[in-house]
């Protein structure tokens, strides 16, 4: 059983035939080739599966694909314009948290879809959405100066 | 020394392409033609497999071939060959292979494997080496004693015995006649899993030439490959092992884990990649686990605090296949005299079969659930002496001039764990601790930790270098990089080595054993060592052969020049010189006429003087010992239990820091993943074998929340190996924690404990039989 499905994905409407129980990860990774999205555990507690979408950063590993049928959808992909790092990249790329790397591209898609909606999220809004994520290699503190880093940057930025 | 590009925070040359989600690791590659695989685990930990019937998977849509271990007469392994691909006739743990589907689809591959019926015959099933150990115990290898080993490794035919290490130092048992105070007391630290968040995985490739293709999520490629090669009789050279970016390995991923068992999957589709990727419940269950060390130990001391004797006996509960266990239990035995000098040792490990998945590397390997029990000692040894336990520590340090367990003098350049001692007794102990509240109770623990060199005979790593004809360099390893951010140290050794800026040395991403330099496996922590010392040999070669050019151009002696990494000059004269971008291809002279030959070189280095341990269990190590001193602060939440440790403090002496953003990111997550040991984690079986949690969500890891503020600091006494005298950090952080937390958690209400991890439940429990009492 297959079924068109129609989204948008870093910008580009698409349209998928697809079976409609798929999730979006392997949407994303299977179909679209878009390997910067990663798995990392089956059952949405790591969240380097996350990705935005319509503003909101979502983990895609538990996602029906029916549920992206006409959203806007953006994957770490879609943040660079060229070699122009988007602010959070650049951050997070400085920071030193960045170690394996694994995790990393659902840790930039959770602050992209906090601080693009809210850029003067607070404290424990920050918090709470990189709680969202695990990390085994840096002992989280990289991350923290990473997304304060970027915070900064994007403040600076409007 | 003044180091020009050493001791500077340079940006990872792969951070970018990790932030952008261009790094490829192993689930990233697709390859035309590629097939899929997904593999069946039995209902047994422990069973004979009466009858496999494949028929109805077979018919199912997409399906190529369904496989199973029959016909399969090969064991292999790199220390004990006693694994096999699949299982052939007997299952021994709770992940085993016992059929394969291979199809178009994962998802097809998936439903044919459900259709897929195995008959069990149940055995008898051990988790606790204690239980595999007993006389009437069945055999989980029939074979033990048979299978190919190291000469140095001693199995005892007929028992779960894998492997018994004895390490004897002076008078052995005997000197603790010597002794006035004696402690003892047992420790356990538990099964876990390095959980990295990308799971094991490969591709295999038989093609129609014979030839086998591999890429793996693994640090040790060329181990990969002689194995493959040997298993299907072909020349090491006809197998290819690439290896991408890796995330997060912590151990789990060496040696040979997953490899052999897709090859055998693949090797029944020839002509076909098959990709094989771990789910995370198979990352928990069917590759290596961590640690299952029990260990008694016994210390003896004279009135005044001088250690005297040490006997340890570590029951090693190594899974089902004991290759990978075998020398964690040698590292864990002989290191579990810690940072002290003793004048006799008794220390015994056995390394026993059982029926979990095979234990295998996990950060620290053997050092910490060793020096859990050594740290903890010397905390009850001085509570008996009525002395200050750090004051005890500093009376018995490995300092200069010392005499390890395995007989090694320490040296100057082993560095100075006195120093870091009394920085963190400073730090952590110098003022009064807070009193204890309405809601917590405070404590405060020391720990001091040492990490021997891990080595083999041949354990060489290699590099490669060219020059480019801009004087830009490329620099080609078989390091793995994991996260620890080698390729970062390559580029700064390198880039102080050839005095030619990191901006313009560019380092190699992916390893290919048909175009990388050798490596053993990137392993123990020794990259920066030896990978550093290969990187520097390599570097004096290609001076030398640039000079080698120049002296021509220049026509002069080549001793009479000098190289500065933009010039080769003149001694006496830095007018006359030629630039070096212009020796790379040879010099090219104005009538076209070359001189010289091309600037590259090969190196490598291993540990020098390394040894296989003797009758006595001794022998040299390869000089590259790392010390350090650490402390928790903590707090005990009264209601729940709930240990909160407020910050954790680190120091240790790593010879030469090459970037400090790195150093400090290294000791920052190998601390967390400590204290997660030391708290949370625990892989938990039931009787039947069966992990009860293999589950992020279950197994749980420390979160954004858990992190852990921290004082790190750093002492450098140039060591005598490596780079520029930097020595390795990668592991030693992981040592300190469980013991520290478990002496605050003493200091904060008086009870010992012996055994992690130390839950809320654990500890409220403690907490309420101690009232009781």
């Amino acid at each position: 059983m297959v079924e068109k499905i129609s989204f948008t994905i870093n910008g580009k409407p698409t349209t998928v035939e697809v079976d409609p129980g798929m999730v979006v990860l392997d949407v994303l990774r299977e179909v679209l080739n878009l390997t910067g999205t990663k798995h990392g555990c089956d059952n949405s507690t790591c969240g380097t599966c996350t990705i935005v979408v319509n503003g909101k950063a979502v983990k895609s590993c538990n996602l029906p694909v029916k549920k992206i049928e006409g959203a806007e959808v953006m994957t770490v992909e879609g943040l660079a314009k060229g070699t122009e790092l988007h602010p959070i990249q650049k951050a997070i790329s400085e920071s030193g948290a960045i170690q394996c790397g694994f995790c990393t591209p659902g840790i930039v898609m959770e602050l992209y879809g906090l601080l693009e909606e809210k850029p003067d999220a607070s404290q424990m809004e920050m918090e709470n959405a990189l709680n969202k994520h695990l990390c085994r290699c840096t002992g989280y503190e990289p991350i923290r100066d990473g997304a304060l880093m970027a915070q900064k940057l994007i403040k600076e930025r409007k | 020394m003044k180091f020009k590009y050493l001791g500077k925070s340079y940006n990872r040359p792969d951070a970018i392409s990790k932030v952008t989600g261009k790094a490829i690791y192993l689930d990233d590659i697709r390859i035309p033609g590629m097939l899929h695989a997904a593999i069946l685990r039995p209902e047994y930990a422990h069973a004979e497999i009466v009858k496999i019937d494949t028929t109805e998977a077979e018919k199912m849509p997409g399906v190529v071939k369904v496989v199973t271990g029959k016909g399969c007469t090969y064991h292999y392994g790199d220390n004990i060959k006693d694994l096999v691909p699949m299982a052939i006739d007997k299952v021994r743990y709770i992940g085993e292979p016992v059929a394969a589907v291979i199809a178009d689809t994962l998802p097809n591959a998936e439903a044919a494997l459900e259709k897929i019926n195995v008959e069990y015959k149940p055995l008898p099933v051990y988790v606790d080496a204690r239980d595999a150990m007993k006389k009437d115990a069945v055999l989980i290898h029939e074979e033990n004693g048979k299978y190919w080993h190291l000469p140095t490794l001693k199995p005892t035919p007929g028992t779960n015995i894998a492997h018994t290490y004895h390490l004897k130092k002076g008078a052995g048992v005997d000197g603790f006649k010597d002794a006035e105070v004696i402690v003892e007391a047992e420790f356990n630290y538990p099964h876990g899993s390095c959980a990295a968040i990308e799971t094991h995985g490969s591709i295999v490739w038989f093609k129609e030439d014979s030839t086998i293709e591999v890429w793996s999520s693994s640090i040790c490629p060329f181990i990969i490959r002689e194995d493959l090669a040997n298993s299907y009789g072909i020349p090491v050279s006809d197998v290819r092992v690439r290896i991408p970016d890796i995330g997060g390995c912590f151990g789990y991923k060496s040696d040979i884990t997953v490899e052999q068992t897709v090859a055998w999957i693949a090797s029944f589709v020839p002509g076909y990649p098959v990709k094989w990727v771990a789910t995370r419940k198979e990352d928990f269950t069917s590759s290596l686990i961590a640690h299952g060390i029990r260990s008694r130990m016994k210390i003896g001391a004279r009135k005044d605090g001088k250690l005297v004797a040490i006997q340890n006996e570590l029951l090693h509960s190594g899974g089902a296949y004991a290759d990978t266990a075998v020398n964690i239990t040698i590292a864990a035995t002989h290191n579990s005299a810690g940072p002290y000098e003793f004048e006799h040792c008794d220390l015994t490990g056995y390394t026993v079969y059982t029926n979990t998945p095979a234990v295998g590397a996990y950060r620290g390997y053997g050092h910490q659930e060793a020096q859990i029990a050594t740290e903890r000692m010397m905390d009850l040894l001085a509570r008996k002496l009525n002395m200050d336990p750090i004051k005890l520590r500093e009376m018995n340090y490995l300092v200069e001039g010392k005499v390890n367990a395995l007989d090694e003098r320490m040296w100057k350049t082993h560095g100075d764990i006195m120093t870091c001692s009394n920085m963190v007794k400073e730090k952590v102990f110098s003022s009064e601790k807070p009193k204890d509240d309405e809601n917590y109770y405070y404590g405060r623990g020391f720990a001091a930790a040492m990490k021997s060199p891990k080595g083999a005979p041949f354990s060489t790593k290699g590099c490669y270098m060219k020059l480019n004809n801009d004087g830009s360099v490329s620099v080609s390893m078989g390091g793995a990089e994991v996260g620890q951010g080698l390729r970062t140290v390559v580029r700064q050794v390198a880039a102080e080595a050839l005095q030619i800026p990191p901006e313009k040395i560019r380092v190699y991403n992916e390893i290919d054993t048909q175009l990388s330099p050798y490596e053993w496996q990137t392993i123990g922590s020794m990259f920066t060592t030896q990978g550093g010392r290969a990187i520097i040999r390599a570097a004096d070669k290609l001076i030398a052969v640039l000079k080698n050019t120049a002296a021509q151009v220049l026509k002069t002696d080549v001793d009479y020049l000098e190289y500065n990494g933009e010039f080769v000059f003149l001694r006496n004269d830095p007018d006359i010189r030629v630039a070096v971008a212009d020796l790379s291809r040879g010099y090219i002279t104005s009538d076209g006429i070359t001189i010289g030959e091309y600037a590259h070189a090969v190196s490598d280095a291993r540990l020098p003087r390394y040894s296989n341990p003797d009758e006595n269990g001794q022998g040299s190590l390869g000089v590259n010992y790392t010390f350090g001193a650490t402390a928790a602060e903590i707090r005990i939440e009264k209601k729940t239990g709930k240990i909160f440790v407020d910050k954790f403090t680190s120091v240790f002496d790593v010879g030469q820091i090459i970037n400090p953003r790195q150093i400090r990111g290294s000791v920052l997550g190998g601390v967390t993943m400590a204290v997660g040991a030391a708290l949370y984690e625990k892989l938990e079986f039931d009787e039947e074998g069966r992990i009860k949690n293999p589950h992020m969500f279950k197994y749980h890891i420390p979160t954004y929340k858990e992190a852990i503020p921290m004082d790190i600091e750093f002492i450098e006494t140039p060591d005598a190996v490596g780079p520029f005298g930097a020595r390795g950090i990668g592991e030693h952080s992981v040592i300190g924690p469980a013991p520290a937390i478990m002496n605050a958690i003493y200091d904060a209400v008086g009870i010992d404990f012996f055994e992690i991890p130390i839950t809320p439940d654990v500890m409220k429990k403690a907490l309420e039989a101690r009232q009781e009492k």
